[in-house]
């Protein structure tokens, strides 16, 4: 290949980010320049935080970012990980990408870097160590929740948040510093919670989603050739690259809940009617508080949220 | 592979030439980064780039959450001493040990396990005992080829035993479970006091002037004895029990994560010595200055550790070493014989910890390729980094006896030394063997259920 | 000269004491944070980020006396040869220079990143506490440190009878 773009990663070397998700990415360049453009991946060059500092500074090309990581500078890409949207993360993530290009792009909350592809991991459910029958037995309990709308879903809920990265998870579990925690399912299989949250408690839709972007330097993309560039942006990056990310989750999904019900002991609860209807009320109130703070950057929030819920609704 | 390898090169010249190790790696590495980056080293776009990784790397190390058990691990060990505690333990191995041939030295070794057990340092250990011990061992008339290095050998199993800061450091650079490297740190930890005790009677079996039997405790005496360690049984139950889960009952409930394991240890220790008239105002200042200091030269020694990582990683020498091994079709046990032969000559020259740093970045890549357990090797590097602490020609904690006891050469005790990194050696081809000694216990630990 | 070194020593205790202080309450906030989760099952929801922060104030804050001190973790295999030539001043001089030039370029890096953090609104995720004092603080403190390594580099080359005064 010509140019080698270098990626900056952080999860596990197991975890789908880096086993499938970057590869499915070099796969798609290549693919669309005819294996002119490809890619290394480099992991452990800095932690989550630190990766778009990397970025716009080009001490690595292309890199992945979990916008709840950096409180403060995301605020629109909270639209995304409110709870109540109906579909996958294959649906959330395409209707991501078009909520950013209509009205989300306004805030310029990524300026510095370029935007290939935004998506979301499936809805985060309910992981506990002890059964749960309804949704109040969450107050009181003591759940690892990430930052952003998972944290305020959390207090709304009554638990209380306790913050360690995501690959402490396990050991946060299984030491018993914390009750449960609220993550994809897709983590049921890659962070062993089989073994230590043997109890999904599954909320249709959802307890809130989680927003990543795949970020690129500027002049490394300026660098490349133009007939590159407009194929990149034509056939891969944005709406497509994020809809294979999307797709990707899903199969993780999947593939942790075959893994949970083939595990002994493992149990697998539905939110009863009753409950769903409860949470949607408490969700209402998180719903406004975060389309209010998106307002206040100057996006259209409603439209936004709007546009997001008739495309996930119609996917 | 050859950028990384001259790299390499001249972080060795720069660190011979004195120049302290975070500035030795961190200059290599932000160069090398930049050259990666940039296509040279004067490359103004390589060098935004590389500096960018470098101020990260500042700000992120000191806000790792988990390096907080550094500090807090450290703290713990210096409010043990405070609280008299090495002296209990000795007089303790003392009463069982003391009355056979070379039994002070035996029971300077027991103890030295026992502080191991609460104290995360081996530099801590041996300046520690050397204090307590040396003097009685001086008092029936032993040599001082064996005092000293019953005292200096000893004091290495400070970073096998749990708790280890090396250990802790070894798990913040690859990713691994810090409670598991602990938990596997125990048979061989126990392995090498029972090795150094071997190694005591074989002194004494060669030279029987050199270690005279002491006096014969009475029952009454070692009962006595035995009651005044309970405050070092404390801590070390509360630390290792709380990160195993031990004290997970009702209405305790007390599990800890490794660094409330060590928040909890220091705060245990601080309210000893406090109980125990051992602190004042000052004498508590200067035991957290002391920690502060410490905390701060090994956190700037760790952020230039992984710039120079971040530099190896980028210029692809793990991936080479990767390759180099399955295009020549090495086997395995080679590869490794060859690691623990470039770790045991590293050995003679390095400081423990810079061994660490400078190595694991390089061979961990590899070892976890060939399919090796990278906690089996996480004890493998620290019981090679505890036989360098005791070879020529620098041994550190050689040099800390030295500098304790003053009037002995450190030709002495390097003489004395020798038959205990020989049972060194056998321990670690023993481990290298027989993973099954490190992993049993880790692998216990994921079956405790929870 | 003399004065000099003297402030410079009072001036040291500062930001020593403000460590100290820092790591004790990481202490007594570490203990209290697992036995309110034990027993009331209501942990400190803020300590990751006060242990950050007060791994920021211990590690830094020592930084330039540790620095001062000769603290910093180095191997001293060469220097029988370097004494035996009298040449372990200029060594010591040219190496304390070249580190405390070369410490520039971190600290203005440093800078410039707190000053990005401060652009994009920054803040830690409970407590709301601005980033970029962090950066501020480290940035300051790594700049003491590259001046202590100059002065002492300069002292080695020029007047190394102070510093054997102040070791
Ligand atoms: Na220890
Ligand atoms: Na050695």
């Amino acid at each position: 290949a010509d140019h080698t773009l270098v990626i900056s990663s952080w999860a596990p070397p197991t975890h789908n980010i880096n086993a499938k998700m970057w590869p499915k990415f070099v796969e798609m360049i290549e693919e669309a320049t005819d294996g002119q453009v490809t890619a290394e991946l480099k992991l452990g060059l800095a932690p989550p935080p630190a990766q778009m500092d990397l970025i716009m500074d080009g001490a690595a090309d292309v890199s992945i970012i979990f916008h709840g990581y950096q409180a403060g500078r995301f605020v629109t890409t909270k639209l995304i990980e409110l709870p109540g949207f109906p579909g996958n993360a294959e649906a959330a993530s395409v209707a991501y990408w078009r909520a950013f290009d209509a009205h989300l792009s306004n805030a310029n909350e990524h300026r510095g870097v370029k935007v290939v592809a935004l998506h979301t991991h499936g809805p985060a459910q309910l992981h506990t160590a002890d059964p749960m029958e309804n949704l109040d037995d969450i107050a009181g309990l003591k759940l690892r929740i990430p930052g952003g709308v998972g944290g305020d879903v959390g207090s709304a809920l009554g638990a209380t948040g306790i913050q360690v990265p995501a690959p402490k998870v396990y050991e946060t579990l299984a030491s018993k510093a914390a009750d449960g925690v609220v993550m994809p399912v897709d983590s049921r299989k890659g962070f062993k919670l089989t073994e230590v949250a043997p109890h999904l408690y599954e909320m249709p839709g959802g307890f809130y989603r989680g927003s990543f972007a795949f970020i690129m330097n500027e002049d490394a993309f300026a660098g490349l050739p133009e007939d590159l560039r407009t194929v990149l942006d034509e056939e891969v990056f944005g709406e497509p690259l994020s809809r294979e990310i999307g797709k990707i989750w899903d199969a993780g999904d999947l593939e942790s809940l075959e893994v949970t019900k083939e595990t002994e002991g493992n149990t697998i609860t539905i939110a009863s009617e009753a409950d769903q209807e409860k949470f949607a009320g408490i969700a209402a109130d998180v719903i406004e508080t975060v389309l209010n703070e998106i307002e206040a950057t100057g996006v259209d929030a409603e439209a936004a949220y709007e546009m997001v819920m008739s495309e996930m609704s119609s996917y | 592979m050859t950028v990384a390898l001259i790299g390499f090169a001249l972080v060795l010249i720069l660190v011979l030439l004195r120049m302290p190790i975070v500035f030795a790696m961190g200059l290599v590495g932000t160069l090398g980064y930049a050259y990666e980056r940039g296509g040279s080293i004067f490359d103004t776009r390589g060098l935004n780039a590389s500096l960018s990784m470098v101020g990260r790397q500042i700000t992120d190390t000191a806000q790792d959450y988990g390096l907080s058990v550094v500090p807090l691990f450290i703290l713990m060990g210096l409010f043990v001493n405070k609280g008299g505690m090495a002296r209990e333990l000795y007089a303790v191995s003392n009463a069982f040990l003391g009355h056979f041939r070379g039994g002070i030295a035996m029971a300077t070794v027991a103890a030295c396990g026992g502080f191991s057990a609460i104290c995360g340092s081996s530099l801590a250990t041996a300046a520690t005992m050397s204090k307590v011990a040396m003097p009685q061992m001086r008092r029936y008339g032993y040599s001082d080829e064996l005092s000293t290095a019953s005292i200096a050998a000893g004091g290495t199993l400070g970073i096998l035993i749990p708790p280890s800061v090396i250990l802790v450091i070894y798990g913040l650079l690859t990713e691994t479970s810090i409670g598991k490297l602990f938990m596997a740190g125990i048979i061989p930890g126990a392995m090498g006091i029972l090795f150094y005790l071997f190694a005591v009677r074989w002194t004494v079996f060669r030279n029987p002037d050199s270690g005279p039997a002491g006096e014969r405790s009475s029952w009454m005496e070692r009962l006595v004895a035995l009651r005044s360690v309970w405050a070092v049984l404390l801590l070390f139950f509360l630390v290792i029990g709380g990160l195993y889960g031990v004290l997970d009952v009702h209405p305790l409930n007390l599990t800890f994560s490794p660094t409330e394991a060590a928040g909890m240890g220091a705060m245990g220790a601080f309210l000893i010595a406090l109980s125990r008239g051992g602190l004042t105002l000052a004498s508590t200042f200067e035991v957290l200055k002391e920690t502060a200091f410490t905390a701060s030269a090994l956190f700037a020694v760790l952020i230039g550790a992984q710039i120079f990582s971040n530099f190896v990683n980028l210029a692809g020498l793990p991936e080479a070493l990767i390759g180099l091994v399955t295009a020549y079709d090495v086997p395995n046990f080679v590869v490794i014989l060859m690691i623990l032969g470039i770790y045991i000559v590293l050995g003679c020259v390095f400081e423990s910890l810079s061994m660490l740093l400078l190595t694991v970045p390089i061979f961990f890549p590899l070892i976890t390729q060939l399919g090796y357990d990278p906690i089996w090797f996480g004890i493998v590097v620290v019981v090679v980094t505890e036989i360098s602490l005791i070879t020529p020609p620098v041994g550190l904690n050689v040099f800390i006896l030295k500098g304790v006891v003053g009037d002995v050469s450190t030709g002495t005790i390097f003489r004395g030394v020798t038959p205990f990194w020989v049972v060194d050696i056998i321990r670690l081809a023993l481990i290298v063997t027989i993973p099954w000694l490190v992993l049993v216990l880790p692998d216990q630990m994921g079956a405790l259920g929870h | 000269m003399k004065p000099v070194i003297l402030l410079a020593r009072r001036a040291s205790l500062l930001p020593v004491v403000l460590a100290s202080v820092a790591l004790f309450t990481l202490m007594i906030m570490t203990f209290a944070d697992v036995l309110l989760r034990s027993a009331l099952n209501a942990p400190i929801e803020q300590a990751t980020e006060l242990t950050r922060i007060f791994m920021v104030i211990i590690v830094f804050g020592v930084m330039p006396v540790m620095t001062a001190r000769g603290d910093h973790i180095s191997v001293d295999l060469t220097d029988g040869i370097f004494y035996r030539l009298r040449l372990n001043n200029v060594r010591d001089g040219l190496v304390y220079i070249v580190c405390g030039v070369m410490m520039f370029w971190p600290v203005q890096r440093v800078w410039v990143l707190a000053e990005r953090w401060r652009s994009y609104g920054d803040v830690t995720e409970y407590l709301a506490f601005p980033q970029f004092y962090v950066g501020w603080f480290i940035a300051a403190f790594t700049a003491l440190t590259a001046i202590v390594m100059l002065v002492i580099g300069l002292l080695h080359l020029f007047a190394p009878r102070f510093l054997e005064r102040t070791q």
